[in-house]
């Protein structure tokens, strides 16, 4: 009876009517769908308000700001599927980039360290996280405050490397205009943001690590009562976010060809509301990294369009959080269960 | 999956086992042994010890003293990994599946040896996962995709995802494995459970089984040999064929079964009912229903999944939006339905998702039991300690409920005892009028049950009017004074039982 009932539903799923094919390709993609449709839709209306939108040194220029918030929203992905939050961000990237900056050829002269720039930063940032990723799991204090904690520390880190002398800038030219400049027909930022959002996906469906991730995030009693290392899985996936971050810290300062210790502020506003629209789950265990990078060009072509549609300075800030909310309601609609309490 | 092969040799022996929590004892001294190819049963009321010993034996819990052997070793489990790698697997009670994973992964992440060969340097192989757990499943019998997600799958096909993972855990070459199914049928309909019991008695193939289950017929027909636990000691460990029921129950709870038959009482019919439903509807939910619940009878609703009573109950409550039809409490028609003005009219509401909607599991047992009706325990809006400890303990006292400490939280204590606790909660009001119970026995053990039956009985003598979705057929025509059919969101048939007699069958031909 047992077998019977089972290959009914096999049958289901497997054969089906060609239009169920498409109705169920939709409801599986319905975010990814969805998202797309948004873009669409804002990109017209943009167009409509200034035709200048639709430029290619336009879309150019919005991938070139949507680089820096995907890097940062592939490692938030990851920490919001096991259900918690990383708010140190910006604090990592500034450590980061001031001592990416202060080893490599700087206006304040020093020694130039080569590629060894690039690892101590980031080996600095992934530092940070393991540290938050241990005070959570082991003094069992929520991510949101550990987080908040670190950065602050990770700003403090950077003042202190400031020191009171004047900014450093790049020296190496070739390193300060690299962000702008093209390959595949994408500037060098969003590029690599892209590869660093590939490598994400690639992680979470090919790797023990990231199922377990996705397993935690769904919930962490069942996954401790399988036997599974939870508490190793969320260090390494606040460590893993430590380290993305540091990325972002690099990139920031090859942006700007300077560093100062507030590089990073605002930053953590376009990507973790990004990777919410973008379908990950504030509960954990749900979630793509398709969804992230769509969720972020959604907020990058958002925030540039207001600027093109000459919406006051002084609006602005008001309206890009209006419209956040509005969208992460929307995202969030399908969501609502009686049965669930957000906090 | 390893057939046995020293047959000789236990697959699980325990000696002496102790488990305390602060000066609870919870596991007091248990010793017994398992052979390969067993089906054992394990049964004891709420709170004797069953769901810690169980826990000591999937490496939740460390034992406070004692030995426990597997396949002749002495093992010692730090964790459920431990237990997992010693050929140990469980059924549980609520389900443990990562819903938003596949059965083909669900099935291999009972850690161990099973993932191991289907991951290389932490990369996923995915063919062989599905493979392998292709191979489990057919192992025991099931067809399911492994490829399916398992939010997508119904509550039978997911406990034979359940019995697939573990099987999976594996013994190794030189010894059984120890199956355990904790209460695998307790939310099943009938015919489920038929289904899951063919495969249960497939398990033995695979090693040991301790099923653990409620319903002692259940436990006579599968189980060889029965273990009976009682205040944490092992009272019994008989044949299945040496003992009846009545005396596994009376083992069980100590004393005989208090069953009663109840009386039933007629409608005086120049008498307001308390509640009075007339034509309620609520798009694609119910449709249409009238009917009256006159003080002091008790009207049960059946139907299947999705017949539309647990929306019409929530309703009733205020929990859920009315779209047309009205509802008279005494007499009067009330507007705006809410739960703080429901609760304020006297009614009551037992939610059947006791853990999420009943309780609030921080809260000590008496500040949830004074939460709603705190009666002299609160002098507007101060609340005195003091008096609510008075009204807990006396509730505590009249219920039973085990263990009798009013300032435990009250998410710790056990299904059973959890409930009997949500009814006092009502049942504190001087002013109940309606009491709405949606499968208030949900998962408890015969003799919680009892309590509650009798409670329910008591609340609907001293005048309230009871509206209850019960779990089966027999306990709705046991309990109710009427019993109403709804089938698609609409009532098919109304039974007053002080006139009419229906069997089971009849009710279940309106149902379907």
């Amino acid at each position: 009876m047992a077998s019977t009932a089972n290959a009914k539903s096999m049958n289901r799923a497997a054969t089906g009517q060609p239009t169920s094919v498409v109705a169920s390709f939709i409801k599986r993609n319905v975010e990814v769908i969805s998202i797309s449709a948004s873009i669409f839709v804002l990109a017209i209306i943009f167009s409509i308000l200034n035709p200048r939108f639709a430029s290619v040194e336009n879309l150019e220029n919005i991938l070139n700001q949507a680089g820096l918030p995907l890097i940062i929203a592939v490692g938030a992905t990851f920490v919001i599927l096991i259900g918690s939050i990383d708010l140190s961000v910006e604090g990592v990237m500034s450590a980061a980039g001031m001592t990416f900056v202060l080893m490599t050829a700087n206006s304040r002269g020093g020694t130039d360290y080569g590629f060894w720039a690039y690892v101590v930063a980031i080996g600095l940032a992934a530092a940070l996280g393991f540290f938050s990723g241990v005070l959570f799991t082991k003094v069992k204090v929520p991510s949101f405050i550990v987080t908040l904690g670190m950065w602050y520390v990770g700003l403090g880190v950077a003042t202190v490397l400031f020191g009171t002398d004047t900014m450093p800038f790049l020296t190496n030219d070739d390193l300060s205009t690299w962000a702008s400049q093209q390959n595949l027909g994408m500037p060098n930022n969003f590029l690599l943001g892209l590869i660093v959002a590939i490598l994400g996906a690639l992680f979470l469906r090919f790797t023990s690590f990231g199922r377990v991730t996705l397993a935690v995030g769904n919930n962490e009693e069942i996954a401790r009562g399988n036997g599974l290392k939870v508490n190793r899985n969320k260090v390494t996936v606040f460590v893993i976010a430590g380290a993305i971050s540091g990325i972002a810290g690099i990139v920031a300062t090859i942006q700007l060809g300077a560093v100062n210790p507030t590089i990073a502020a605002g930053n953590l506003f376009i990507a973790l509301p990004a990777v919410v629209i973008g379908g990950t789950s504030l509960a954990g265990g749900k979630g793509s990294m398709l969804g992230t990078v769509l969720g972020v060009i959604l907020l990058t072509t958002l925030t540039n369009g207001l600027t093109l549609a000459d919406v006051s300075p002084n609006f602005k800030t008001a309206v890009s959080g209006g419209i956040l909310i509005l969208a992460i309601v929307i995202t969030a609609w399908s969501q609502r269960d009686r049965l669930r309490i957000s906090k | 999956m390893t057939p046995s092969t020293k047959s000789g040799v236990p697959v699980i022996a325990l000696t002496n086992i102790e488990k305390s929590f602060g000066s609870n004892k919870a596991v007091k001294g248990i010793s017994f042994s398992i052979n390969p190819g067993e089906v054992v049963g394990l049964i004891g009321e709420n709170g004797a010890g069953k769901s810690t010993l169980l826990k000591i034996l999937t490496g939740m819990y460390q034992p406070d003293a004692g030995s426990i052997e597997v396949n002749g070793k002495v093992v010692k489990f730090k964790n459920p990994r431990d237990s997992i790698s010693a050929g140990i697997g469980v059924v549980h009670q609520e389900q443990s599946l990562f819903t938003n994973l596949t059965v083909a992964e669900n099935i291999a992440m009972n850690s161990g040896k099973g993932s191991s060969a289907s991951t290389k340097f932490g990369i996923y192989r995915w063919s062989q996962i599905y493979q392998a757990a292709k191979v489990t499943l057919e192992a025991i019998g099931s067809k399911l995709d492994p490829k399916a997600v398992v939010n997508q799958l119904g509550f039978v096909d997911r406990q034979m995802v359940e019995i697939a993972r573990a099987v999976s855990a594996d013994a190794g070459a030189d010894g059984s494995s120890l199956v355990i199914l904790d209460e695998p049928t307790s939310v099943l309909e009938k015919h489920e459970t038929e289904v899951l019991e063919k495969e249960i008695r497939k398990l033995k193939n695979f090693g040991a089984v301790i099923f653990v289950s409620h319903r002692l017929d259940e436990i006579m027909r599968n189980c060889e040999r029965i273990l009976v636990m009682r205040d944490g000691e092992l009272v019994a460990d008989r044949k299945t064929s040496e003992v009846t029921e009545k005396q596994l129950f009376k083992l069980m709870i100590g004393h005989d079964s208090r069953a009663e038959a109840s009386s039933r009482k007629s409608i005086d019919s120049k008498e307001t009912a308390a509640i009075e439903v007339n034509s309620l509807s609520r798009k694609g939910k119910f449709s249409n229903v009238s009917f009256s619940v006159h003080s002091g009878r008790l009207t049960a609703i059946v139907g299947a999944t999705g017949s539309g009573r647990e929306e019409l109950a929530r309703a009733l409550f205020g929990a859920e939006k009315i779209d047309s039809g009205s509802v008279l409490l005494d007499g009067k028609q009330i507007n705006n339905w809410r739960i703080p003005k429901a609760v304020k009219s006297g009614i009551g509401y037992v939610p059947s998702e006791r853990k999420i909607e009943g309780i609030i599991g921080g809260f000590t047992a008496s500040e949830n039991l004074t939460l709603t009706h705190p009666g002299k325990s609160a002098l507007g809006p101060f609340l005195i300690p003091r008096a609510r400890k008075k009204i807990a303990q006396d509730w505590f006292n009249a219920l039973d409920v085990r263990p009798n400490d009013i300032s435990q939280e009250l998410g710790r204590f056990s299904g059973g005892n959890q409930q009997k606790v949500v009814m006092a909660k009502w049942l504190n009001s001087p002013e109940l009028r309606v009491l709405i119970l949606d499968h208030p026995l949900r998962g408890l053990d015969p003799g919680a049950a009892e309590t509650v039956n009798a409670e329910i009985k008591r609340a609907c003598k001293e005048g309230a009017a009871v509206i209850l979705l019960a779990d089966t057929l027999e306990e709705a025509l046991e309990m109710g004074d009427q019993v109403l059919v709804m089938r698609d969101g609409e009532v098919t048939s109304s039974y007053d039982l002080a006139k009419q007699n229906p069997s089971t069958l009849d009710l279940l031909e309106r149902m379907v």
